[in-house]
Formats: C-alpha cells, structure tokens, sequence
C-alpha cells in the first residue's frame, strides 16, 4: 500500500473520475460508429503528439490534443483520397505515429523529457496535474452538456448517419464535434492512463454496457457509472498493489467485461419461451 | 406535369447531373423534370438506372454537380437542411445491426429530430405523433422493442413509421416494398397512397412495375442515369416502351 500525500491523493482520484467518464462517454460515440480502431490510432497520435511537444518544449498536452485531433479528422478523406479501406489507413497511420513517437523522444534532449515520455506512454498518477484535472472537469461538462442538450440529434446520429440527414440533422457538424471530442477525452486522459492504455478505457466501459442493454438511453448512462467506477477501483487497485494506474485501470475494466459477458442477459435463452410466444 | 416552370412545382430539376465522388460517368445526367404538389410519381428503371441516385440529390443528401435542384421553392445545395426537415425519406436495403442498441420509438422518433430543432426536447404531442405513426404500419406493439431484433419487413416497417412520424410535406420512397409479404405489401400500398390523398407529395422508386401502387398517377422511366419517359402511367404501360426496357436490362417483372 502507497501512502500519498492528501493533495495528491485529491488530484489523482478527481483525475481518475473525470478522466473515466470522459473516455468511457466518448466510447458510446467510438463504439457505436464503428471507430474502435480510430480510438486507438488517436490514442497513439495523441502519444506522438506529446513526444512531439516535450521535443518542441511545448505543454505536451496541446500538442497531443493537436496530433490526436488531426489524425481523427485527416482519417476519412485520406481513406477516400487513396480509395482503401479506412481500416487499412488507420494501420498506416498508427504505425506512422508510433514510428514519428520513437523518432522524437530519440531527439529529445536529456533524461528528464525521456522520463516525462514513459509517463505519458505508460501513465502516473504523478504526471497529473492540478490544471489537469481542471481540464478533464471541463472537458466533463463540456461533454455532458453535448449529450443532454444535443441527444436527440446524437441518437439518430448513431442509429444512422444517412437517415439522420435526410431529417434535417447537420451531420458533418456533429460528427466533426464527436470526432473532436473524443481526441480531447484522449489526450486528457493520457498522463494518467498512458497512451497505450488509454484505448481500452474507451471501448471497455462501453462494451461492458453493450452486454447489458438494449436501449441507446441506457448505455448512455451506464457506460460512464462503468468508466468511472473501473478508474476509481483501478486506482485503489493501483495504490494497494503499486501497479502502475493505467495498467490496474485497464485490468479492472477488462475484468468487468468479462464478467459481464459471462452474466449477460442478452446470451440467456429463457426457458420455455418458444411456448408462451 | 410537364412544363419546366410551373408555379405549383414542388421539385424542379433543370438539367441536373449527379456524379459520385471520384467518378467520371455521372449516376444521373441531364435530368430535367418537374413534379408538382400532390402527386403521386413513380421512379421506374433497371438496376444501375439511376433512380436512388435521383431521390438523394432531390433531398439533397447527394450534391448534384452541374444544373439546379429546386424544392419547396428553395435551392437545395443553399438550404438543403430546411428542406430534409420536409422531407420524409425511406432508404433502400438498410441492412439492421443486430447488435444496434436502439428501441423502435427512439428509431421512429428520430425522423422528427429535423422537424423539432435544436436545444428543443421531444414534446408529449412529439411522442403521441410517435404512437400513431406507429400505429399506422401496425407496429404500435413494438414501441419498446430493439430493432436489432426485427424481421426485415417489420423493419422496414418502421422505416416508414420513421418517415411517417416526420409529418413530411414529400415522401421520398426508395422500394418500401421491399422484404414485405403480400399482405404487408397491400397494407403499405393502401397506406402510402392514403397519405398522398391526405396531400402529401410523394415519389416512389420500384424496379418492379407490377408493385406500382393503383394511386400513382406518373411515371419516370430511366435508363442509364437519363430520364427516357416521364408521362402519365397509363399512356407509358399501355405503350410496351417499359416492359421492352427492363427485358432488354434483365429485369423481367
């Protein structure tokens, strides 16, 4: 068991919360869009970008938002431009963003930025910040107000992005709005998870919720109350048996999955329903 | 019907052409037509012809490349959100994702999404629009049912419920018949054709020309992204022109 000093303990659970539901809120999006892969390959341009950043010597965070955000919106016309699969680009890019990751930590000057990278690549509760946590608390409310104020328009965005324009949605907007914040709720939440880890703390929380329910309301909901209660649990895990977070944050949600699997109702077959039909 | 500039005139294309992105033959070329409030038009053709291409760049949810596409009077490339929001379209072979997490309320719901506008929330009059649309394709028992667990004519069903609940001034129909049993089928027909009665404009695409509901007054033929025929139903099935078409094509119906 690791004693910390109470602030950060503070610090370091309000990140695992809002860092949590951030993630696991932009997973409904990721998931459902079918862009568990684009999660990733951001989550890998957003660890390029942070490299980038400590080589530049500028906050790390800014330029993982940038590389994150631009690899998400330069996906699908690329995929278009070089008529292949976006699976295939995605590939590319990803291998891309690990290859230009190592080349600028090579470059960057001296132990410490080289320390500063292995915390974004592997994530600390040390590495994160007050002002860190001011940012995930407004990327939260940001992200939460989105989905309140605009859920009508996000459902029938995810039910089905032609239809949803042939109602009047404007698509490109949302979509553009969706893509950008999930590039937010990865970058933010790198310095605690880690950049390789960080992937899994937006498709887990998410496809736990998928075992459960039917309802779009409901995996709206409950994939955050997932996503949060994995990092807090992930956290304590982490302190009890000096693990590193993102790996006991990413253990404890994938454990959850595969509970929820073995328990979901969707896989039971009621006995004796073929007669009452 | 004919005429280019007829002020009743809900849907003008004056010689509009429609290529797909990186392309180079245009799925619909030099299509000029006119189709006017209340009617009831058929889009006919063989397969490739052209005939979704043509109701996606009427809604605008394709960009026509060259000529104009009115309707409602306005100019879809400028106000093409205004319009979708009084259109109700029913889309062709939308395969369901068994896994999709979506009740059908919330499915049918989400036509009227355009027409509520933003920062605005489902109103109890929305939802009971929602019931009665419903209720019209016979689904109403299905309200909290997920769709990933539908047949393929039920969905389609609430396809249409979907369009329905939008309370659009143009129903845009791409093969609504399509995975329905005959009985479904004559349902749809009766329904389709009670709404276009009740005044609402309505172009419906079929490859098949036996499945033209009896209230169609107009056809559009087309062949190879040209319109070849727009005229009365009765004068273009009596003429042979279409049956001799869609045999030439391979579609013998």
């Amino acid at each position: 068991m690791i004693s910390l000093p109470f602030a950060l303990l503070v610090t370091a659970t309000l990140g695992s919360i809002l860092a949590g539901l951030s993630c696991s809120i932009a997973g409904v999006f990721v998931v459902r869009l079918n862009m568990a892969s684009i999660g990733f390959c951001m989550s890998h341009a957003a660890f390029a970008g942070a490299a980038f950043g400590l080589l530049i010597e500028v906050d790390p965070l800014l330029t993982a938002m940038l590389f994150a955000s631009a690899t998400a919106v330069l996906l699908a016309p690329v995929a278009n431009r070089a008529k292949l699969n976006t699976d295939v680009v995605i590939g590319i890019m990803f291998s891309l963003m690990i290859a230009l990751a190592f080349v600028f930590l090579n470059l960057s000057p001296g132990e410490a930025a080289s320390g500063t990278a292995l915390r974004i690549l592997w994530g600390s509760i040390f590495a994160v910040s007050e002002y860190d946590v001011l940012y995930l608390a407004l990327l939260c409310t940001v992200m939460v107000s989105f989905v309140v104020l605009f859920y009508k328009e996000i459902l029938a965005l995810m039910f089905n992005q032609k239809l949803a324009k042939a109602a009047g949605v404007n698509t490109y907007v949302f979509m553009l709005v969706v893509v950008f914040l999930t590039g937010l709720a990865v970058s933010f939440s790198l310095k605690l998870v880690g950049g390789l880890l960080v992937y899994a703390l937006i498709i887990n929380p998410t496809s736990t919720a998928y075992q459960f329910f039917w309802d779009f309301r409901k995996i709206m909901i409950f994939s955050p109350v997932i996503g949060v209660a994995s990092c807090l649990v992930g956290f304590v895990f982490s302190l009890e048996t000096d693990f590193p977070i993102g790996a006991s944050i990413v253990i404890v949600s994938a454990i959850l999955l595969a509970v929820s699997i073995a328990v979901s109702p969707k896989r039971r077959t009621v006995k004796g329903a073929a007669l009452s039909v | 019907m004919s005429g280019s500039k007829e002020p009743k005139a809900v849907v003008l294309l004056d010689e509009v052409s429609t290529i797909y992105e990186g392309e180079r033959l245009p799925a619909i070329r030099d299509v000029s037509l006119s189709i006017n409030a209340g009617d009831f038009v058929c889009v006919v053709g063989p397969n490739g012809s052209g005939k979704t291409t043509l109701l996606e760049t009427i809604n605008g949810i394709l960009r026509n490349t060259s000529g104009k596409v009115r309707v409602f009077g306005l100019d879809v490339t400028e106000s093409g959100h205004s319009v979708r929001t009084r259109t109700g379209y029913v889309i062709q072979n939308f395969e369901i994702d068994p896994l999709s997490p979506f009740l059908c309320k919330n499915v049918v719901m989400s036509g009227r999404v355009g027409k509520i506008g933003l920062l605005r929330f489902p109103s109890e009059s929305d939802w009971s629009v929602v019931d009665r649309s419903m209720r019209l394709v016979g689904m109403e028992s299905y309200a909290d049912r997920p769709v990933g667990k539908l047949s393929g004519g039920e969905f389609q069903k609430i396809l249409l419920a979907r369009a329905i609940a939008q309370e659009p001034e143009m129903f845009l129909l791409d093969e609504p018949f399509a995975n329905l049993d005959l009985k479904s089928r004559a349902d749809v027909d009766r329904l389709i054709s009670d709404l276009n009665r009740k005044g609402a404009t309505t172009v419906m695409v079929s490859h098949e020309i036996d499945s033209i509901p009896a209230a169609c007054s107009h056809l559009i033929v087309m062949d190879r992204g040209r319109v070849v025929a727009f005229g009365p139903r009765d004068e273009l099935l009596s003429n042979g022109m279409l049956s001799s078409l869609m045999k030439e094509r391979g579609s013998v119906h």
